[in-house]
């Protein structure tokens, strides 16, 4: 007997310990607003404007949640499959399509209409996010643009007597020139690792002026002339012109050999200019475009755009869409994003001040709205892109980088599979 | 001449051991107390930054006292249960008791990431979302099996006489547990609790999926915002590790000395 | 060995119970999407597969083969030295020695430190510019820009090193706990029969140890054989897959390709293999038996 009352106090224990929060008394909404990249560099940045918002609006209380975002859409997925999504989510073109697809986000295409916000964002970030929800609505408002850029060692350069490259030419030709491999000093990183292909489409279309992913028939445009041209130069750097780690290399390892100083150049974009100018300080790094090809147009595949999405299982959408609408209002989107170091969505912003004495955002900005630049975007609502380029891909590539595949059948080997996905899904959906 | 054969047998094996132990830990502390940008391979001067950062901005004393909480909850919650399971697994022979310990194993068997969804739903079903009571549960039943299949290793090494010799004596097999079993058990209960703790402690998978609130969140969460979509604090995450990892090492220091028995079983040496 | 009708039931129940609410049943799920087409990014498809999944996984997926045979050398290999380094530590410091508290308490502490943590901290380690190869290179020790974990004839010693480090503790603390059980007689009377240290302990301590060991080994092969933080944050099954464990490409599958049901039919495949391994292991080492 005894024994069976120990475990019943045990059990009793542990199941019954008290319940769960409480709801809110006081006739105040309570909004749940999940950061899909929480962290040291933005966790106080939102808790900031979330104060001001709540002052704003004092029948409103948002909870802020930092999701760490290697783990959000993992994040986003399960709480999707056990009906417990936020009412406010950060997201990110590069998985929209997934969410869209599993019918979790409400169209804002109305209540954008009906709103002072209407024609502050920019067209361009607007467009892509209409296309990467996959059925041209509008499920996400863009909060800022970013774009892949090079980093470069000022110092170096000067150093060298060299000028920052402005074509893949000068870049390669540089980045030999800067090594010094027994100084532990290279002029370029490759990224090998995770996000490798990503970054280097990026670079590949930005060298052949490809203007787009796919032709008009679904054929895959990966395998151009001059983006195997690209990816066979830079395949030839790495080892030479780069630390051998770099076929292990995501950002964070890219990133530490940077800042460790070891390299000269590094493709990456406006996202680390945090991390870059607290370690090394703005005299030492500045930020260039990517270079261009031989064409000498300038194409450019943005990054995903980072944004805010209303989840249609809210009980409080009204309330979702006015901390949307805050967090997109000139003031919001501008401290927002000086705080980040990224391009302001909202057009009003870019009088400001500080965007003229940001360095690597105002060059992106001015490569981002000049006329001749072209977007290739690439095609995030095609819902096998990210598993064919980042799970199939990647290793792939880092045979290339070992020499045990050419960079010729790699690249029509992804345009294969990209194509054969194309059209795939152009006969399937709706 | 024993010194000698000492050295070569006990601190040579050891002091070449803890150098490659502690080159991870001597980088850890480099990271943290060295300000970001500096190369410096010693850290000094020293900046607190790092530290102020994980505890003030990213809310860290939040998730120490979560995880705190959590994790002695598991060792509780595993530790009784486990030796309850052990126990029935060591001395009694009973139909399906090859099945439980099968069963056991067959638990370890699928990696967290595959079970998430349907672990999601058995925690809403049951209200256990967003809460430390159910992280507690759900770590709990992921440790348990080894804490049990151990559990019953070590009792099995227990001679069976002493506690029959209680029982003889008019003990019931509650009170022989108790006066014989359990104190002979003690390194085994530092041993077996002492991973449930660790084990809960460093969960992340759990913490993040099963709670969505910013204040249930645990150490490992609290660790993994260092790594960002595309920025890396490595400062941050050395002093947020140095907070999750140097008060359980000196907790553990101070109770390693209930690992081993006694004064008696201390001297018994080959 | 006692009989009791219920008391054997009663101590295992509250463990069954969690185990039939945490662990049956989303084991279950598994299983059962292991016979679907499962794809969020090709949802048109999805629906009963029957054993396509297996069929591809089996027949014309080289991957599947290659990680699997990683998987082993891996375990195998972790294992092993694992348990070396963990018993000769605990035999160490189970020695009476000054200043013994401390090298305890030192051996043990990789254990505190968090996943997240120690792929971080192994990271800066290998790295070519922050690391400890760099250090060594200035000092005249190897060459400039080494780096391990890029090298295709180094990746496999690298790893397994990090995961050593946080691996071996586990063995050391366990076989620690359990040198306590032996009897203090049974030295003393191997020492009165003149027997060598050697042989005390092949004699005394290893007999004694041995279902410990066979139990914490079997543990630890589970445990290695599925946990993924280290391997995919350091090298993510690279470079080429050389480092790709079976559950690393099955989070590649179904976590970031979103192929749930080909996930679930290589997940159900390991659970296959670690069955069949686990009972011979068993049977082998008669453990079940008594």
């Amino acid at each position: 007997m005894s024994r069976a009352t120990t475990i019943a106090v045990i059990l009793a224990c542990v199941l019954g310990l008290a319940g769960c929060g409480g709801g809110d008394a006081d006739g105040k909404v309570t909004i749940t607003f999940w950061d899909n990249n929480g962290g040291p560099g933005r966790t106080p940045v939102f808790q900031h404007l979330i104060a001001e918002f709540e002052r704003a609006e004092p029948d409103i209380h948002v909870e802020y949640v930092g999701i760490p975002s290697s783990s959000v859409q993992q994040k986003y997925d399960t709480a999707i499959a056990g009906g417990a999504t936020p009412d406010v989510g950060g997201v990110t073109t590069s998985y929209l399509s997934d969410l869209v697809g599993q019918d979790a986000l409400a169209p804002l295409d109305d209540r954008l209409a009906g709103s002072p916000l209407r024609d502050k964002l920019l067209p361009s970030l607007v467009d892509d996010v209409r296309q990467a929800g996959g059925d041209h609505k509008l499920y996400e408002l863009p909060s800022s643009a970013n774009l892949d850029v090079i980093w470069y060692r000022k110092d170096w350069f000067a150093q060298a007597g060299l000028q920052p490259p402005s074509t893949w030419d000068e870049l390669l030709a540089d980045a030999a020139r800067l090594t010094d491999r027994s100084a532990n000093r290279y002029g370029y990183t490759v990224r090998g690792g995770a996000g490798s292909v990503f970054q280097l489409l990026s670079e590949a279309y930005s060298y052949s002026g490809q203007p787009s992913f796919f032709g008009a028939d679904g054929t895959s445009t990966t395998a151009a002339p001059g983006n195997v041209d690209l990816v066979r130069r830079v395949a030839a750097l790495y080892g030479k012109a780069t630390p051998a780690a770099d076929v292990n290399n995501g950002y964070t390892q890219m990133v530490a050999e940077f800042t460790g100083g070891s390299v000269a150049m590094m493709h990456h974009n406006l996202g680390s200019s945090g991390d870059l100018l607290k370690a090394l300080g703005p005299d030492k790094v500045g930020a260039i475009p990517l270079p261009v090809g031989p064409s000498g147009k300038r194409t450019v595949v943005p990054n995903p755009t980072d944004g805010f999405a209303v989840f249609k299982a809210g009980e409080h959408q009204d309330a979702a869409w006015k901390f949307v609408q805050f967090l997109l209002s000139k003031d919001s989107n501008s401290y927002w994003n000086q705080q980040v170091g990224q391009i302001p969505a909202n057009t009003d912003v870019y009088a400001d001040a500080w965007l003229r004495a940001d360095q690597p955002v105002e060059m992106a900005l001015g490569v981002l709205r000049a006329k001749d630049t072209v977007l290739a975007t690439a095609p995030f609502a095609l819902p096998r892109f990210s598993p064919i380029t980042k799970a199939d891909s990647e290793p792939r590539y880092q045979k290339v980088l070992l020499g045990t595949l050419s960079a010729n059948d790699f690249l029509h080997g992804l345009a294969d599979e990209l194509t054969a996905a194309e059209r795939d899904w152009r006969s399937h959906k709706g | 001449m024993r010194d000698k054969g000492r050295f070569a047998r006990l601190f040579l094996p050891l002091g070449a051991y803890l150098v490659v132990t502690l080159v991870p830990f001597y980088w850890m502390l480099v990271f943290a107390f060295r300000p970001t940008g500096s190369t410096a391979l010693v850290p000094w001067p020293a900046t607190l930054d790092h530290f102020r950062t994980v505890w003030t901005d990213l809310g860290f004393a939040v998730f120490f006292r979560n995880s705190a909480i959590v994790a002695l909850g598991t060792l509780v919650v595993v530790c009784v249960l486990g030796l309850m399971g052990g126990y029935a697994l060591a001395r009694f022979a009973f139909r399906g008791r090859r099945a439980f310990l099968l069963a056991l194993l067959c638990s370890q068997f699928v990696p967290g990431a595959m079970v998430l969804i349907p672990l999601f739903l058995v925690f809403k079903a049951t209200h256990l979302l967003n809460s430390l009571q159910g992280l507690v549960i759900a770590d709990s039943a992921a440790q348990l099996p080894l804490a049990v299949i151990l559990m019953s290793g070590f009792v099995r090494g227990i001679p069976v006489d002493l506690e029959e010799a209680a029982m003889v004596d008019g003990c019931g097999r509650l009170r022989a547990f108790f006066a014989v079993v359990l104190p002979q058990l003690r390194p085994a209960l530092v041993a077996v609790g002492s991973f449930a703790f660790i084990g809960s402690w460093n969960n992340f998978l759990f913490a993040l999926m099963f709670s969505g609130r910013q204040d249930k969140f645990t150490l490992p969460v609290g660790l993994s915002y260092t790594l960002g979509e595309f920025t890396v604090d490595f400062g941050a995450l050395a002093a947020g590790g140095m907070v999750a990892a140097v008060p359980v090492v000196l907790v553990f220091a101070v109770i390693q000395r209930f690992l081993v028995q006694g004064l008696t079983a201390g001297a018994v040496k080959g | 060995m006692s009989r009791a009708r219920w008391t054997p039931y009663v101590l295992i129940a509250p463990t069954v119970l969690l185990m039939a609410v945490f662990v049956v049943y989303p084991v279950g799920s598994v299983a059962y999407y292991s016979l679907q087409h499962y794809d969020v990014t090709r949802s048109w498809a999805n629906g009963f597969a029957g054993l396509d999944n297996f069929r591809q996984m089996l027949l014309h997926d080289p991957l599947f083969w290659q990680s699997l045979g990683f998987s082993a050398r891996w375990v195998v290999v972790e294992v092993g030295l694992q348990l070396l380094l963990g018993l000769g530590l605990a035999l160490i410091v189970n020695e009476t020695f000054v200043g013994r508290g401390l090298a305890r308490a030192l051996v043990f502490s990789p254990w505190a430190v968090s996943g997240v943590l120690t792929t971080g901290i192994w990271i800066l380690l290998y790295n070519p510019s922050t690391g400890v190869f760099q250090q060594l290179a200035a000092a005249g020790i190897g060459s400039p820009g080494t780096s391990v974990l890029g090298d295709p004839a180094t990746v496999f010693p690298a790893t397994v090193v990090a995961e050593l480090w946080r691996g071996v503790p586990f063995f050391a603390i366990l076989l620690l706990a359990d040198l306590q059980g032996i009897p203090p007689d049974l030295y003393e009377a191997a020492s009165v029969d003149g027997a060598t240290r050697w042989q005390r302990f092949r004699m005394v301590t290893l007999p004694h140890l041995r279902d410990a060991i066979v139990l914490s080994t079997l543990l630890r092969a589970v445990w290695e054989f599925n946990n993924v933080d280290l391997l995919y944050t350091l090298t993510g099954g690279g470079p080429a897959d050389q480092t790709t464990t079976l559950p690393l490409y099955v989070a590649r599958k179904a976590v970031d390709a979103h192929d749930f049901g080909y996930g679930s039919a290589l997940t159900t495949a390991g659970f296959v293999v670690l069955l069949f391994f686990s009972v011979l292991y068993l049977r082998l080492s008669k453990f079940d038996r008594r």
